[in-house]
This record gives C-alpha cells, sequence and structure tokens, in this order.
C-alpha cells in the first residue's frame, strides 16, 4: 500500500509549517496596511511598497533614481541571511535534538553563552605568532562545544538522579551562565579587545588573527559577512538527522526519551543517556556561539548580565517550525534569518521600521506552536479531498 | 419476526472504514429493552469501533442507527447521552486528583446560581449507590482507590446520567476474581430493572454466565446474533475465532531438569508503603522444562517479586537472586536480561514504545547485536528483514506490517509483538507476567501453546497470572503468594479451583520446606 504525497507525516509537517509562514507574513501585510493607511505621511504607496518588502525583501536592490524599488539578486542580503542563520540552525539543532529525545532544551541561551565566553577567551588568549590561528579556531570551537555540553549535563544530570523538570533546571542554569560570564570577563585581563574607550566589553577575534574561513563565498555574496561556517551548520544538521535516525546511539536516546520505563525493561540506561541528550543539546548551541563570534567580523558586546541571548530563545521557533526535524532547522532558520533581512530592507528603503519583521516572527512562532493544530487541519483538508474523490 | 418496538438501540448495516483497513463491515446489532447482549470478537474484530460509532466517536460512512425505531444521528457522545446511551470504557476515564463525588457530577452537575449543588448530588449518588450495592468512598480521591472501585465509579457515573442503555467495554479484564462476581450480579440487577446492557468481552464464560444473547464479530465482519442459552463455549470460540479452537492447554507431563532461576530469602520493600515489605523471605527454585506459576490475588507482592527478578529494583532488595548459575543479586536489568525474557505485565508503560515503529520495537534489546549494527549505524535492512520474519511467524497483523506505529495496534497484537520478542530471544528463564490479560481466546490458545512448546525446549518459565483458570490449566507446579510470603507449593494436577481459593485469599497455608 503507497500513500499518497499529502498522506505522508513529512509533507503534512511541511505543509503545516508553510501554512504558518503564510498566516505569518499575511498578518505582517495586514499590519504594514493598517498602519499605512492611517499615518498621513505614509499612504497606499508605501504599503505596497512596505508588503512587497515583506514578502520579497530579500531580492530587493534599492531604490532607483526614480524613487521606485529595483529587483533582483542581492549577494549582499543572501550573504547576511545565511551568516545570520548559521547560529540559528544550531540552536534549532539544540532544541531539536533535545526534542527528539524527550527532554524540552530552554537552556539554550545559557549553553550559548557558555560556548561564546570560551570561544572568545581561548581565540582570545592563545598566542597567534606561535600557533596557528586555524589551530586556535579549532581549539576555541572545540573548547566551546565542551564548555556547552557541560553546561547542558547539568540539568541533564539533575533530572535524571532527581527527577527534577529540566526547564526548571535550565531556566536556573541559563541566568546562572548569565552571571558566571559576566564575572569571568570582569576578571579576565581581556577586556575590550577592539576599543578601550567603549563601554562594557566588547571582543573581535580579528583582534588575535582569529577568523572563520570565507571558501570564496564571500565573492558569490559580494559584501556580505558570509564564511564557511553556514557550511559547518548544514553538516552539522546533516550529522544530527544522522545520528538520530540511523545509529544505534540515536535509537537508544530516542527509546529513553519517548518512554523512559520501557527503555528500562529492556535494560538501556536512561539516566545515562537523558545526561548525554542535553550534553549534546549544549554542545549544539554553544557551537552556534563559537561559529558566530569566530566569524571575524563580529563584534562580542557584552554590557549586561541582565539579558540572555535571543539566538539561544530562537532556537525553540527554529525546531518547532521544523517539527523538530534536524535538515527542517535548516531551512526554518535561513527563514527567520529572511524575514530579519526583510525587515532591515524595510527600515532602510521605507519609513516603517524594523519591528514589523518582529510581529510577522511572533505570529509565526505563535503559530508554530500550535503546528499540531495546523498539521491536523491540514490531514482533515486531504481526508475531505479524497472522500470527495471517491464520491 | 419481532416488532421493532422490542428494541431500544438497532444499528443497522453499519459500515466504518480506516485507512487501510474496514473496521466494520455491514454490521447489524439490534439491542432489545431490558436485556444483556454481549458482543464477542477478538482483538481488532471491530467490536470498540462499533461502540465508538455508537457513542459518537466516530461517524460511519454507512448505516444507520434506530432508537426505539426511529432513525437517529449521534454526531458526539453529547448526542448519545441525550439517548441515555453510557459508556464504562475499557480504560476509565477519571480524573484522578478528583473525589469520587466530583467524578461522578463531572460534566453533570447540578448548578444553582452558578454554585454546584454538592448536597443534592451526593444525596442520588448516595441512593444510587445503596440501592445497586456499589460501595464507594465519595470524599476519596481516585488515585487512591483500587482498580475495581474505580470501575464502580463509572458505573455510577452512568446511573448518576439516568442512563437507560449501559455500554460495558470489558470491564472485567482488569478486576480480581471477586469483583467480577460482584459486577456480574449488578449487570443481571440492571437487566432486571429493564436497563439494556451492552457486554463487550471476549471471556467466553462470562458472557455464558450473564448474557441473554450473543453478537460475534469477526474481523470487522458480523458473523451471527444466537441466545446464550442455545449455545456453549466451544460453539462460540469457534465463531469468534472462525476455525475450531483448542480450549483446553494441551501439554505432556513436564520434565523438569536441572534448576535454572534461583531465589534465596528474596525479600524486598513495598512500593506503596516504603517501610512495609512486599515479599517476604520468599525462596523457590525453578527448574528448566516446567510452567512454574506464581498465583495470588493481585497486590500480594507480584508486581514487587517480579521487579527484582528482572533487575529493575535493587534498593532495598535483599536475598540471593540466581539465573542459569550466574548470582545476579543487585545487578542491574541487562544482567538480569542476559539469561532471561521478560514478558511485562504492562505492555504499554514497559514492553513497547508506542511512539516506535513495530521493527524498532522488535529489537528493543538486541539494536547493539552485531546482526543489526555495523559499528554502530543500525542495519535498517536487517531489522526489517527480522521483524517480517517475526510478524510472520508470530502472526502479528497490524495495517503496515513492520512500519507501523505500535500505539496504533491492537492490544492482542501488541502483546503478540512482545512475545515474538521475548521468546525470539532465546533465553533460558521465561519471566512472563500475565502474558494473557485482555487477550481473546484465539490469542491466548496460541500464548499458551507458545509457552507450553518454550517449556518442552528445556526453558523455564516462570508465570505471574491472576486467572484461576490459566493458573489450573498452563501450570505445571503452582507457588501461591499471600501477603508477600509462599503459602503452598503444589502440583497443579494436585489441587482444585477451591483449594487453591483458599490459598490464595489466606485461609489456609501450607508448610513448606525450605528450598
Amino acid at each position: 500500500m503507497k500513500e499518497k504525497f499529502f498522506e505522508r507525516k513529512s509533507v503534512q509537517s511541511v505543509t503545516a509549517s508553510i501554512v504558518s509562514i503564510l498566516i505569518g507574513l499575511i498578518i505582517g501585510a495586514v499590519v504594514i496596511t493598517i498602519v499605512g493607511l492611517s499615518d498621513s505621511s505614509l499612504g497606499i504607496d508605501s504599503v505596497k511598497e512596505g508588503v512587497s518588502l515583506i514578502f520579497a525583501g530579500l531580492f530587493s536592490t534599492g531604490r532607483n533614481a526614480a524613487g521606485t524599488l529595483t529587483w533582483g539578486f542581492n549577494g549582499q542580503n543572501f550573504g547576511n541571511m545565511l551568516f545570520r542563520a548559521t547560529p540559528l540552525i544550531m540552536t534549532g539543532l539544540s532544541v531539536a535534538f533535545a526534542y527528539k529525545t524527550g527532554l524540552f532544551n530552554i537552556g539554550a541561551p545559557g549553553q550559548y553563552l557558555m560556548g561564546t565566553m570560551t570561544s572568545l577567551m581561548i581565540a582570545l588568549s592563545l598566542p597567534s605568532d606561535r600557533i596557528s590561528p586555524v589551530i586556535i579556531w579549532i581549539i576555541a570551537f572545540i573548547c566551546a562545544m565542551l564548555a556547552g555540553a557541560v553546561w547542558g549535563a547539568i540539568p541533564g544530570f539533575f533530572k535524571a538522579v532527581l527527577n527534577t523538570n529540566e526547564v526548571i533546571a535550565c531556566i536556573m542554569t541559563n541566568w546562572i551562565a548569565a552571571n558566571l560570564v559576566t564575572w569571568l570577563f570582569d576578571i579576565s585581563n581581556l577586556k575590550n579587545e577592539v576599543e578601550s574607550t567603549k563601554m562594557g566589553y566588547i571582543y573581535k577575534t580579528t583582534y588575535n588573527g582569529v577568523a572563520t574561513a570565507k571558501l570564496g563565498l564571500d565573492k558569490i555574496f559580494m559584501g556580505s559577512q558570509i564564511n564557511a561556517g553556514i557550511i559547518v551548520a548544514i553538516l552539522f544538521a546533516i550529522a544530527i538527522n544522522i545520528v538520530i535516525n540511523r545509529t544505534t546511539f540515536g535509537y537508544e536516546l530516542r527509546a529513553c526519551g519517548s518512554n523512559r520505563q520501557a527503555s528500562e525493561y529492556a535494560g538501556l540506561k536512561s539516566k545515562r543517556n537523558i545526561v548525554f541528550s542535553m550534553a549534546i543539546a549544549g554542545a549544539l548551541s554553544a557551537a552556534g556561539a563559537a561559529l558566530y563570534n569566530l566569524a571575524g567580523n563580529t563584534e562580542f558586546f557584552w554590557s549586561t548580565y541582565q539579558s540572555l541571548p535571543a539566538i539561544g530563545f530562537n532556537g525553540i521557533p527554529v525546531a518547532l517550525l521544523a517539527s523538530t526535524n534536524p535538515i527542517g532547522c535548516i531551512f526554518s532558520a535561513i527563514f527567520m534569518s529572511m524575514l530579519d533581512i526583510a525587515g532591515l530592507q524595510l527600515t532602510n528603503l521605507t519609513a516603517y521600521n524594523e519591528y514589523i519583521s518582529s510581529v510577522i516572527v511572533a505570529v509565526i512562532v505563535y503559530l508554530s506552536a500550535f503546528s499540531l493544530v495546523i498539521r491536523n487541519m491540514v490531514v482533515k483538508v486531504v481526508n475531505r479531498k479524497k472522500e470527495g474523490g471517491k464520491k | 419476526m419481532e416488532n421493532s418496538q422490542d428494541y431500544v438501540i438497532e444499528m443497522l448495516h453499519i459500515t466504518k472504514e480506516f485507512p487501510g483497513i474496514i473496521a466494520n463491515d455491514d454490521i447489524t446489532l439490534q439491542l432489545r429493552r431490558g436485556e444483556i447482549h454481549a458482543l464477542l470478537g477478538e482483538n481488532g474484530a471491530g467490536k470498540s469501533t462499533l461502540m465508538s460509532v455508537l457513542f459518537g466517536l466516530y461517524q460511519p460512512e454507512k448505516g444507520q442507527i434506530l432508537y426505539n425505531g426511529k432513525e437517529v444521528k449521534i454526531n458526539d457522545p453529547n448526542d448519545a447521552t441525550a439517548l441515555g446511551i453510557g459508556m464504562v470504557h475499557q480504560h476509565f476515564k477519571l480524573v484522578d486528583v478528583f473525589t469520587v463525588l466530583d467524578n461522578i457530577i463531572l460534566g453533570a452537575e447540578t448548578v444553582k446560581h452558578g454554585f454546584i449543588q454538592k448536597a443534592e448530588a451526593r444525596k442520588k449518588v448516595e441512593e444510587l449507590s445503596e440501592k445497586y450495592g456499589l460501595h464507594v468512598d465519595l470524599d476519596a480521591k481516585v488515585e487512591d482507590i483500587t482498580v475495581g472501585m474505580q470501575q464502580r465509579v463509572e458505573i455510577l457515573k452512568m446511573l448518576y446520567r439516568d442512563n437507560e442503555i449501559l455500554i460495558f467495554d470489558e470491564p472485567t479484564a482488569v478486576l480480581t476474581p471477586q469483583e467480577i462476581e460482584e459486577l456480574m450480579t449488578t449487570m443481571k440487577g440492571f437487566a432486571a430493572e429493564g436497563k439494556s446492557i451492552l457486554f463487550i468481552s471476549h471471556k467466553l464464560n462470562e458472557i455464558l454466565e450473564v448474557s441473554d444473547r450473543v453478537t460475534v464479530l469477526r474481523k470487522g465482519k458480523y458473523i451471527g446474533t444466537i441466545n446464550t442459552a442455545e449455545t456453549n463455549a466451544q460453539e462460540l470460540s469457534n465463531m469468534m475465532v472462525g476455525r475450531p479452537v483448542q480450549l483446553e492447554v494441551v501439554k505432556d507431563e513436564a520434565k523438569p531438569t536441572d534448576v535454572v532461576l534461583k531465589t534465596e530469602h528474596l525479600t524486598c520493600p513495598s512500593h506503596i508503603h516504603k517501610n512495609k515489605k512486599a515479599v517476604k523471605d520468599v525462596s523457590f527454585e525453578l527448574h528448566k522444562g516446567e510452567i512454574l506459576c506464581i498465583a495470588g490475588i493481585d497486590g500480594n507482592g507480584q508486581t514487587e517479586l517480579v521487579r527484582a527478578i528482572s533487575g529493575l529494583d535493587r534498593k532495598g532488595v535483599t536475598g540471593k537472586i540466581i539465573i542459569n548459575g550466574e548470582d545476579v543479586s543487585g545487578a542491574p536489568v541487562d544482567v538480569h536480561s542476559k539469561n532471561m525474557s521478560h514478558i511485562p505485565e504492562d505492555r504499554h508503560r514497559h514492553g513497547l514504545i508506542l511512539d516506535f515503529t513495530l521493527e524498532n520495537n522488535m529489537v528493543l534489546q538486541r539494536f547493539k547485536e552485531p546482526q543489526f549494527q555495523t559499528r554502530g549505524f543500525i542495519n535498517q535492512k536487517a531489522v526489517r528483514e527480522y521483524s517480517d520474519r517475526l510478524i510472520e511467524e508470530y502472526d502479528v497483523r497490524s495495517g503496515q506490517g513492520s512500519i507501523t506505529i505500535a500505539r496504533s495496534m491492537s492490544g492482542g497484537n501488541q502483546q503478540k509483538a512482545i512475545l515474538a520478542r521475548e521468546i525470539d530471544r532465546d533465553k533460558e528463564v521465561i519471566l512472563a507476567v500475565q502474558p494473557t490479560r485482555g487477550l481473546d481466546v484465539g490469542a491466548i490458545e496460541s500464548v499458551h501453546s507458545r509457552l507450553v512448546a518454550e517449556r518442552d525446549k528445556g526453558k523455564g518459565v516462570l508465570l505471574i497470572s491472576l486467572e484461576l483458570d490459566e493458573v489450573l490449566s498452563l501450570s505445571d507446579r503452582i507457588l501461591v503468594i499471600y501477603e508477600g510470603e509462599i503459602v503452598a507449593d503444589v502440583k497443579a494436577s494436585e489441587i482444585t479451583a477451591q483449594e487453591l481459593g483458599l490459598y490464595m485469599s489466606g485461609a489456609k497455608r501450607m508448610e513448606r520446606k525450605e528450598a
């Protein structure tokens, strides 16, 4: 019995995500229209421009001499989109991986911070005149992953041993990370590695000659921040997909996540596996942080311990929008970054501001939480069509 | 011909399809006023689907439902309730943290000015429970009362709603023999009062005892309706399974040889009261080539004993467990399972990962074996082949074969899958805990004959069962457990059901020589 195209679960998941996205975009367009029509300085032409930028901001190339919007391939937009997507893919993978093994990793921001701190400190303190920057990059990346793994393993450990809720423990470790990172930056002698006059702590790894290889991607996407990090992130997504679905290790983690008791009956070490799952999730988040901060064209600006990195939290909508499929995370992260780019275009080219794109992201995040409901709606439509076809 | 006015509910030519399967194929069921009508069929025969149609949970593709001779449309359970149809589901639908009274009135609260009139409700429930002898503590929380009492709560729920048509979906599956007896009496009382009862079951003796008529389904098809008085267990089971069924276990005299499992002074703490002992100083020996049954009323330490023997509980467990000559006391599960298969009592919680495919469930303990993996990568093809073979060999039926999600399979087939997996692991000891719970005669027959075959191959089978019939017919030797102690050690051929009952209820005990 072969399943029809729309009866496949994967197709239904993707359809549900696309429906969420479309509803989000349409609501964004509606907001733009309302704002545009109610503000005398904007008007119907601005509305048209705003809506088109929301849907196709990625392909915007600015305005011509006549003042109308021009369209086409914009390498800078594309490159920046992929660059911004890189850490999001990793935090999305982190959440998705934990979710596949029955855990909710809301600790990605904390793990991301630990990765940030570790990668920066190593990249800036190892002497690049004696050690090749490539080696420093690799050491910094690996150590960041280890730090993230430790940070992820802590809530996992408490869940395994004391059966505490991993969500609560993750929230606590997030704030512990925020304070710990502030404190460690504070006592380190690596303060303000860019300009000593700036407030807060600012770091830039190129100060020590460390930067992610570009592999010629900057030639394709001229003027953008892109580097090989996106390739690393995609390879991670593929690897995680394989680990979860094709290996005995992934099987064991999924089994313990789906039914801990049955797994224990089968002699699997469920406690150990919970710790492993969370450690891997933590390592993935931290790897995202390393990819971002080691890029070479980013500054890490740390002024307060009272905020947690949004990229960490955004891993949750990335994973949900992808129905926690690792490969899907690549696309959902790229899509979320695309909205960012569209928002920037909106700010640069029209009187609207970028927060419109935040509205759209918010709607999509909200709907992605309902992805199951939407999926059921899709299933219903499919079934009705099928029955209709029979009669 | 009977006048259609005699029927309170008629389901005519009902057809209900699911993807890949016709669950009900042109089924007709007519329920008379004041009768107990049994609906008999194997697991997956379509009984539950038919009842879900009647209860408004599913809409049939074809067919009609008549209520007192008039066609009605039942779109959801509210419509069913409005027609006076009530149902006790196989898995109770109760709110664990609510009191009994709250559960009974939930959804049918008497409200005055927005306030629940609990006193009125309490009076009505008390009257009902008095009238029908359904005694429950109205202020106890549901999570604290026994399964038998929970069922009484479900029955009271129907009575509270003044339901006239009562559906019981496999009500006896979870009850002790005494509770079953009480339930039968209650049901007869309802019928005498003019209420109509649909009784879903696959336990033939219960159907013969309590019902007036029986409708038999098989693989989604209607086989026939007959008067209970004019039939017998053999005929019913043949109708149900579609071939002559062996109701008695056929086996030769056991030829026990070496000891393969041994416990010495095993003592386990209770799961409910941490300070108490649930298993007290239990010593026994299981030999190769015998089926040893631990019989007893539920809650006399069986659960704790099983968890200790399988290695799941280690904390507070004292004494020795020796499996196949190896002392495994205090060792983790995988050391125990090295030489022991385990068919767990609760197949949903412990036996299967319901969200996994059937094939992934089939290799739950074995996926790390070389045949199923190469350097950590699962050999999907080998898993599929293995699973296909087990499905074939053990007749596990499912919608899509190996890739079926375990959750979507019927209970009997889930059990067959577990049995296939455990027996095929080919271990010296088979620990079978209530292996036929909730199964129909056809499936029971196959489980029993499998276990006997394994015994004859020289395996030691340790059977934990609550069902007297099974204990007596399947086992070679019986140990009776009462309040955590072994109170009898007898050959199955040398004891009667009555005597066994006395041991199980603690009225009698045997002085044992130390094992």
